[in-house]
């Protein structure tokens, strides 16, 4: 039986090379993503190696000791004195314990001060990580490589790779920017850092300790190396050093600390592991439907060849496993070309995204896991979709090798329609409850009926595509003649081969469409949000927190009429976290039209506004609740609500933010020019100072100060959120790329297929005097048919269930649906032209048909 | 009047040859045939099997080239054109009816009958579309597919087919072979009167001796060469012939 199943690939190898190709692209995207994460993962690894294996012990702040994770602008703040140090290295077996301190700021290029005023995000290059040097290679990780190390204050040591890169010699003064102040230093020499300089991308800087300390505005260390005398257990080490060093910390031996990093960004990795993955199996769903298509077409073709072998005593379940083992074996090649194909792409993108940021790649290799998830992955797709096809197979009656002809003429669509209808109404329904049904996260009832309301439509697109083949008929014949005619009743003729070839596209379409609706609303919410500020220009820090130092500095400048700024952090209510903005209440409503009651502008301290989300807790306004937070518990009035959903579900003033937190983080600043001075950049009474020199101005009061502070108009951070937006429409649709890719080969597939099962059919036509251009033309319209078919049926689709996530996401500030019908309109275009491009072989092959041999051919 | 009126030739072949592979598999199927093929004439071709009568029918309509010599469809040589030039020329001047499988499954009798016109964007003269609906008795049965037709009436189907367009000449490859004797001879009588009523030429390969007397003239072919030439046949004399030929 596995003879027979190889032979009959090997005989007809042409009919399932795109069957095999199909496959192959879906298994590609898997196998080349888990390729990526993993050479990423083992990268990052070598990092953490270099960084943490070098000492034997480490001490830091332990991870479960403040929960304020949430917080992402809370610098590390120092927790271990020089004091604790000490006490580090009395430790019984310590023979170093240095104390380790990171400063939050950016080593700047020599023309800093120019390159900061055109472009506003150009000082927030990649980061920095400045560091203080200790002077021991086994506890700084470097070798010197030029110069010398640090040896006094006002000296800095740069790595080998940051700074030609940066455009720094030794010699040089290097700038180095925090949140008080741009300082010069001397670059003193350059070092490797670990073995191969292996950084990701960063720069990295050693200053003196006491520099560190003073940069860092901390006099304490925020952790502490140790390193131990020969032979010293490492682990019973740690455990010792547990003993002495204050609460909140831990020691950890650096080879469990190295491991325990990897495992986190393994963690991550995971989930974009998860989001590649889900693109193939988009691809590979795809793919199935063309499987499908083509299992049954050959079936249909053998019809006979299966009637004889039925006839002369083969048993039905005999033919189904011939064609199930076909299956595998297509399964087996497909796969092992996908797995192939993967690599290949995994290196390409590896190579593509090293030439952009550097080396951060381990070697490429291809994990076992990988391999064996291809390999289901594949068989399982191809199994799963042979298996209707097969037992149609089964099921072929000995009589019917003598019917003259093959084709089994039209068995009603009523199991697929009953069956399509269900999944559309169910799908249907499910979304509906999402929508207006009063749940948590609607998005997983619109997800999950999304995608059954698909397949149903899949299946009930034969029902729609069949009348409106006929339909189409006059006007395709009109236009183009006999062709038209014979191209509308061959995509009649078989409802459910053209419905499953357009239902591959319909899909792929659909997601594009669906992504295109949801990225167009969010931009229509971000230029909203951006036209209901009356702010000139926002300000932020490309490093951590607005300095308030810089608000000031700002306030300061001449024509600026007011500063209103807003910070974010969380605090706990009722055991859980909760983000919480603080505002300025007198000058908020300046910049913003806070949707409040009553106006922000009555917030006082002691007070609290809260969102819908607390009200649904059941929190009514004039009640007291308490706020627990790093400074304690903190107990406040609810004064009113104010609804800007995602945002923040407390809001307080700044006084209040204090007793919750003590700093704040200061997000961003909005500055209002002052109306009578500065006038906008597009009516300009002759003279008068524009927003943009305004903002100039602005910024070279900051330039040498703090040259962190980024200053952007309304219009430039629109942009800068719109070009984010578009790119993540960019990746998205080139990931989706593959799943149309798919679709066209299906198209071309099953064209190619019912050319040849109309052999004697184009033979004939070919004798009574059709021509060559003809025939291809034929073949052209059936495919453009069939293509903007699927292109419109997936545009209606993804536009509604795009609609539909855009709505169950009104909780984070959708407000409304824009369709997106540029997009749209190119869709349909690109629909077209994919239809002609696929029908190119086919019909290739169709106008070279020998006329006599395809007359003679036995059909 | 004192020309002499040179019938009109339908088709021409002149030292025709055709030869199928090379080497020790090299078949000659055509010998040096030369024919011509008169207006408003039936000519029945006949043979054994493989003595190369498909071949000559192919040959001469064009379906397929010659090795070597020429031929003519309405005086013009067809042996020199490209592959598009001989596809107009078949559209305009010639009509076909093969054996089995004439018929494009998806289109219904009505549309099968007026394809060539489709093809080639012209009218459908209604008057001579009924007439030989009329005369074929298919008239109950145009809104059927192939499928839903019996073999003798989707050869009733070819034939009016290869008719309608009014070609210069018809060629039909054993248009009875699958026929009972009864639809055979209906067809047959109904090409006969196709020829002799509305001036039509036909040119039909037979291996059936009652087909062929319904012919004008017969050409016998023996290894691909043109054996002997009857007119005015009668089963009887045909059978003979036959018989002398080692049949
Ligand atoms: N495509 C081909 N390739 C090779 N040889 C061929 C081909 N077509 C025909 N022949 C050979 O040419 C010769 C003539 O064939 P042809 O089909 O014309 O015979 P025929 O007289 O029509 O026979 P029949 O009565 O059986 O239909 C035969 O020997 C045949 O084997
Ligand atoms: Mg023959």
């Amino acid at each position: 039986m596995f003879r027979l199943a190889l032979k009959s690939v090997k005989h007809s190898p042409k009919r399932l090379i795109l069957t095999a190709f199909a496959v192959a692209l879906g298994v590609s995207l898997v196998a080349a993503t888990q390729v990526f994460t993993n050479s990423l993962s083992s990268g990052f690894s070598d990092l953490f190696e270099d960084i943490y294996a070098g000492s034997d012990v480490i001490v830091e702040e332990a991870p479960d000791a403040d929960e304020d994770e949430g917080d992402p602008f809370a610098a590390a703040e120092g927790i271990l004195s020089s004091d604790d140090v000490d006490a580090i290295g009395a430790v019984e077996g310590v023979e170093i314990a240095a104390g380790g301190l990171q400063v939050a700021g950016a080593v700047l290029g020599p023309d800093y001060a120019e390159s900061a005023g055109g472009d506003p995000f150009a000082n927030a290059g990649p980061p920095s990580q400045i560091v203080n040097w200790y002077g021991d290679p086994r506890v700084d990780q470097a070798t010197v490589i030029d110069g010398r190390g640090v040896e006094s204050d006002g000296e800095v040591v740069l790595d080998v790779d940051s700074a030609p890169t940066l455009g720094y010699e030794i010699g040089d003064d290097v700038a180095i920017a925090t949140e008080t102040g741009v300082s010069l230093f001397e670059l003193v020499g350059t070092v490797r850092f670990g073995d191969e300089n292996n950084l990701q991308g960063a720069t990295l800087a050693y200053v003196s300790d006491a520099d560190a300390h003073t940069l860092a505005d901390d006099p304490n260390y925020s952790s502490a190396a140790v390193i131990a005398a020969e032979g010293e257990d490492l682990d019973r080490l740690a455990g010792r050093i547990g003993d002495v060093i204050p609460e909140g910390t831990r020691a950890i031996t650096g080879e469990d600390k190295a491991a325990e990093q990897t495992e986190q960004l393994d963690d991550v990795l995971q989930y974009v592991d998860i989001f590649a993955i889900a693109f193939g199996l988009i691809a590979l769903f795809v793919g199935a439907y063309i499987i499908v298509n083509t299992f049954r077409i050959i079936v249909t073709q053998r019809t006979r060849e299966f009637g004889l072998m039925r006839a002369i005593g083969v048993t039905g379940s005999q033919i189904r496993r011939m064609i199930l083992l076909e299956a595998v074996v297509i399964a087996f090649v497909a796969s092992t070309l996908g797995i192939i194909m993967g690599y290949l792409l995994a290196l390409g993108f590896a190579g593509l995204v090293t030439l952009f940021s550097g080396d951060i790649f381990g070697t490429l290799t291809l994990p076992l896991d990988a391999v064996l998830w291809s390999y289901a992955l594949g068989t399982a797709v191809t199994m799963i979709a042979a298996i209707m096809p097969a037992i149609h197979a089964s099921r072929i009656a000995p009589m019917e090798a003598l019917r003259e002809s093959a084709t089994s003429g039209k068995k009603p669509l009523k199991v697929r329609n009953i069956v399509g209808s269900a999944m559309f109404l169910v799908g249907a329904g499910v979304i509906s409850i999402g929508l207006f049904g009063d749940f948590e996260r609607p998005y997983i009832y619109v997800g999950a009926g999304a995608v059954t309301l698909v397949i149903g439509a899949t299946l009930l697109s034969a029902q729609i595509l069949s009348p409106l083949a006929g339909a189409m008929r006059p006007v395709l014949s009109r236009w183009f003649r006999v062709d038209g005619k014979l191209a509308a009743n061959n995509i009649q003729r078989e409802p459910r081969r053209s419905s499953n070839t357009a239902a591959a596209l319909m899909i792929g379409v659909m997601l594009l469409a669906l992504v295109a609706t949801f990225t167009e609303s969010l931009k229509t919410v971000v230029t909203e949000e951006f036209a209901s500020t009356q702010a000139d220009v926002f300000a932020t820090s490309s490093q951590g927190a607005m300095p308030p130092g810089a608000i000031d500095a700002i306030e300061g400048v001449d024509g600026v009429e007011l500063t209103s700024s807003i910070g974010f952090s969380q605090a706990q209510y009722d055991d859980m976290a909760y983000s919480v903005a603080v505002l300025e209440p007198e000058t908020a409503s300046e910049v913003f039209e806070y949707q409040s009651e009553p106006s922000v502008d009555e917030l006082g301290p002691g007070q609290t506004y809260i969102d819908a989300n607390i009200q649904d807790l059941g929190v009514e306004v004039g009640e007291e609740i308490t706020l627990t937070s790093p400074e304690g518990d903190v107990t406040l009035e609810v004064a009113g609500t104010l609804s800007r959903e995602g945002e923040g579900n407390f809001w307080v003033d700044f006084a209040t933010g204090e007793d919750l937190f003590g700093e704040v983080p200061i997000v961003q600043t909005m500055v209002v020019f002052d109306d009578s001075i500065v006038a906008d950049d597009a009516d300009n009474p002759d003279g008068a100072t524009t927003v943009s020199e305004q903002t100039e101005a602005v910024q070279a009061v900051l330039t040498d100060d703090y040259p962190l502070v980024i200053l952007a108009q309304p219009g430039q951070l629109e942009q800068l959120a719109n070009t984010f937006i578009d790119l993540l429409l960019g990746v998205i649709s080139a990931l989706l790329g593959s799943a149309l890719v798919i679709a066209l080969l299906g198209v071309a597939n099953t064209l190619l297929l019912s050319v040849t099962e109309r052999t004697r059919e184009i033979g004939l036509l070919r004798a009574v005097g059709l021509k060559r251009s003809s025939v291809w033309r034929m073949i052209t319209v059936e495919s453009m048919v069939m293509a903007i078919f699927g292109t419109v049926l997936g545009m209606i689709l993804g536009v509604a269930l795009g609609s539909a996530l855009v709505l169950s996401l009104a909780d984070f500030g959708f407000d409304g649906v824009t369709i997106p019908w540029i997009w749209l309109a190119f869709y349909t275009i690109a629909a077209a032209v994919a239809g002609v491009l696929a029908a190119i072989w086919p019909a290739w092959r169709a106008s070279r048909l020998n006329i006599l041999a395809a007359i003679a051919a036995d059909g | 009047m004192t020309t002499t009126e040179v019938p009109a030739l339908a088709a021409t072949m002149r030292d025709g040859f055709k030869d199928y592979g090379t080497g020790e598999a090299a078949v000659r199927a055509l010998d040096g045939i030369n024919v011509d093929i008169a207006r408003s004439e039936f000519t029945a071709i006949m043979g054994p099997s493989g003595s190369g009568k498909s071949t000559l029918l192919h040959t001469l309509a064009g379906l397929d080239g010659l090795s070597a010599g020429s031929s003519t469809i309405a005086d013009t040589t067809i042996t020199s054109l490209s592959e598009a030039q001989i596809t107009e020329v078949r559209r305009k001047y010639i009509g076909f009816v093969f054996q089995s499988f004439n018929l494009i499954p998806s289109l219904n009798a009505r549309e099968n009958i007026t394809l060539p016109l489709d093809i080639s964007g012209t009218k459908v003269d209604p008057e001579w579309f009924d007439n030989i609906i009329g005369i074929l008795g298919l008239g109950e049965r145009l809104t059927h597919l192939p499928a839903e037709l019996s073999g003798g009436q989707q050869q009733r189907v070819a034939v009016a087919r290869a008719l309608v367009a009014r070609p210069e000449i018809i060629f039909a490859d054993e248009p009875s072979g699958n026929l009972d004797s009864k639809s055979g001879s209906e067809l047959l009588a109904f090409m006969q009167s196709a020829v002799k009523d509305f001036g039509q030429t036909i040119v039909m390969v037979t291996h059936d001796p009652t087909a062929a007397a319904y012919a004008d003239r017969i050409l016998f072919l023996e290894d691909g060469q043109i054996v002997d030439e009857m007119r005015e046949p009668t089963a009887d004399r045909v059978l003979d012939r036959m018989k002398q030929m080692g049949h």
